[in-house]
């Protein structure tokens, strides 16, 4: 009962975990670049949010998290403009090394913001528990894991059902082709960055209110995070992604029921069998593009 | 007139140049260097450190510095370096100081970097066939227990945490005779959280009745605590000796707090007896008791306290170390008589070094501390608990009941 639980904890933690690497396999997607930075992004968002809510005390916690999300959007934007835009695509490295330096300047600013230390952040409902039989769960992860999913399907239905969607899906099949039909590369690729920036922020904000907590620490944990949930779901993948972080997240939880310090061990051991067994992923293909 | 005015203004320059060189070229410094974590989650304990070390500097150079062998007044200069709380980092940092004018340092924060870089000083003094580097640390920080044994270059000024829980455990008894069952949790990757727990609480507790019902562990940067508090939950122990730094300390009281895991009593890991604790999770560790060899119990601690703030740090049990520290060494380095010149200065720090192991007693912000033989230290102590937002004396064994 024991690991039932813990692996129902970890589903549902894992949401943020897919939703961050839908942030990094939708940039991955469009460009087939992979945006280091992102995460880092992410958890500077909510920090913008965490000093929005110092100032404004009565800020309810779902406007907390619009703040969140809107902050990385635009920080996403930011990276866009300083990691890949002026950058030249054509050098596989040079995006790459400016997405590093992009993460490691984020980390820094956000060390410096909260002077190192972990700050609290509002609870969605602290302390609120269902206990369904033997079943404990914790109200605000159940809120995490539908916030998640509905954050998710908006965002398929952004993808699938307007412009923006066709266009950003036509750029990542076939940008050249996508450009002689009239769509523009940079404000596509623009408008990707944005939407996993608010994806991203989302999920940062998440993370920090079910801990009510948010640590400088954090971005490059859920880098490496995403960067797992990615390989693991197939680059490029969203329903990928999807499955792989409530994968990585029950692992966790799972294994931490027999030993905590193995945890992080297991989670790349997984990695390794896919890149061995089915190198491109759960859902990923190899050579999506032509 | 324009040439006339450039000539008066350079002389003015040359001038003031013949006025105040000689007197730079005589004023002799002793570099002190700190060395701690400044990034990571440790972080505050460097910044503490350091701010404690610059505030006591700044206190000493006010009063004229430190006396030398022919009687000049030396200038103290620190320096800080960020280990990050990673071994090699810390090796690195002291091997650069020790071929530089640095006459010692102090720090680290983080046992795991004691231990390893007090294996790189040389074992036994006089041991020629030992290269190890002969360059004395005076520790502030790292607490777990018996490292300054590696070499005879390491010193600590350290709490002595088996006997501050074993007189924590000796008070718990007498005065809350209800408590029997005891459960632990500590940060499995990190060396002090882990001795707290493993070799300190858990072997004092049984001691004086307490029964060891079971364990919990996370990583130092966890945030989610949800499959150990349930183990706490299951087990219901009267007490939870939460062995962990404050980041963790909070995350874990917050999720008992959700999971409605109320124990009689928490004890906290002497390092989280700070204001990072209380400004974390002041409502969720009320009532919790933690043993410390620093509180502002007195004037001279609180002035301290002050101080240190002013330099944007917070007085703690190891900040008011490294503060404690810099006042040693300026007595230590007077009585040694050293010179304070680069071509003794392997010398000068040979007799800081005995001076240092020389010292029987030292005097501390809350009283005396006694030197043990293997360079460690038995400091006073008293036990704090979290009130009201506040860490408030319970119990100071110098003033019974």
């Amino acid at each position: 009962m024991v690991l039932i639980q813990a692996v129902i904890d970890g589903i549902l933690v894992g949401t943020t975990y897919a939703l961050i690497g839908i942030g990094f396999t939708l940039i991955f997607g469009v460009m087939h670049k992979l945006n280091l930075a992102f995460a880092a992004a992410s958890i500077a968002g909510a920090f913008v949010s965490l000093i929005a809510w110092q100032h404004f005390q009565a800020m309810p916690v779902p406007v907390i998290f619009a703040v969140a999300a809107v902050a990385a959007g635009a920080l996403g934007y930011v990276i866009y403009l300083t990691c890949f835009r002026f950058i030249p695509l054509k050098s596989p490295l040079a995006t790459l090394m400016a997405t590093v330096g992009m993460l490691i300047f984020l980390e820094e600013v956000v060390t410096h913001i909260s002077d190192g230390k972990a700050q609290n952040f509002p609870g969605m409902v602290p302390d609120e528990r269902w206990i369904l039989g033997p079943i404990d769960l914790r109200v605000d992860y159940v809120l995490v894991f539908a916030i998640s999913l509905i954050a998710m399907l908006l965002l398929l239905a952004v993808l699938y059902r307007t412009r923006l969607g066709i266009a950003t899906r036509a750029v990542a099949q076939q940008p050249v082709a996508a450009q002689l039909c009239g769509i523009s590369l940079d404000r596509t690729n623009a408008a990707t960055f944005v939407m996993s920036g608010v994806l991203g922020g989302l999920a940062g904000a998440m993370i920090g209110s079910s801990a009510e907590l948010l640590s400088n620490l954090l971005p490059l944990q859920l880098t490496v995070k995403g960067l797992i949930v990615t390989v693991i779901g197939g680059l490029g993948s969203i329903p990928g992604a999807i499955v792989a972080g409530l994968l990585v997240g029950a692992v966790e939880k799972g294994v931490e029921t027999w030993n905590v310090l193995a945890r992080d061990l297991c989670v790349m051991l997984l990695v390794f069998v896919f890149l061995v067994v089915k190198p491109a992923g759960i859902f990923g293909k190899l050579n999506v593009r032509d | 007139m324009k040439k006339s005015a450039l000539f008066l203004g350079a002389a003015a320059i040359a001038l003031a140049g013949f006025g105040t060189a000689p007197a730079t070229a005589q004023e002799r410094t002793i570099k002190i260097a700190g060395f701690g974590a400044k990034t990571g989650p440790v972080r505050s304990f460097g910044v503490n450190s350091e701010a404690a070390m610059v505030a006591a500097a700044e206190e000493i150079n006010k009063k004229g510095g430190i006396k030398l062998a022919d009687g000049t007044m030396a200038k103290v200069v620190v320096t800080f370096d960020d280990d990050r709380c990673q071994a090699e980092d810390g090796i690195n940092i002291v091997r650069r100081l020790a071929s530089g004018d640095t006459l010692i340092a102090v720090g680290p924060t983080c046992s795991n970097v004691a231990e390893p870089l007090f294996g790189i000083l040389q074992k036994k003094v006089g041991d020629d066939k030992d290269s190890g580097l002969r360059f004395p640390i005076f520790t502030d920080v790292a607490v777990k227990g018996g490292l300054a044994k590696i070499s005879e270059w390491a010193f600590r000024n350290t709490p002595n945490e088996p006997l501050l829980y074993d007189a924590l455990f000796k008070y718990l008894r007498e005065k809350q005779p209800g408590l029997k069952t005891i459960m632990g949790g500590k940060e499995g990757d990190f060396a002090h959280s882990k001795a707290g727990w493993d070799l300190v609480m858990k072997v004092a507790a049984p001691k004086y009745g307490f029964e060891v019902v079971g364990e919990v562990e996370w990583k130092l940067t966890d945030t989610t605590f949800t499959t150990q508090v349930r183990e706490l939950k299951a087990k219901n122990p009267d007490v939870i000796a939460i062995a962990a730094h404050p980041f963790t300390l909070c995350g874990v009281v917050k999720e008992m707090s959700r999971q409605g895991v109320k124990p009689k009593l928490i004890i906290g890991l002497t390092s989280s007896s700070s204001m990072e604790t209380m400004e974390g999770c002041a409502r969720q560790v009320e009532g919790a008791i933690i043993p410390t060899t620093f509180a502002p119990v007195n004037d001279e601690a609180k002035r301290v306290a002050a101080l240190i703030a002013k330099h944007k740090g917070s007085a703690d049990l190891h900040s008011t170390a490294a503060w404690e520290n810099m006042m040693i060494l300026k007595e230590v380095i007077e009585k040694a008589g050293i010179t304070g010149k680069p071509e003794t200065l392997a010398a000068d720090r040979k007799k800081v070094r005995d001076g240092l192991a020389a010292l029987k007693e030292t005097q501390g912000l809350l009283g005396v501390t006694k030197r043990t033989e293997d360079r460690e230290a038995i400091k006073p102590f008293v036990f704090v608990t979290a009130k009201g937002g506040n860490w408030v004396v319970t119990y100071d064994p110098t003033k019974p009941n």
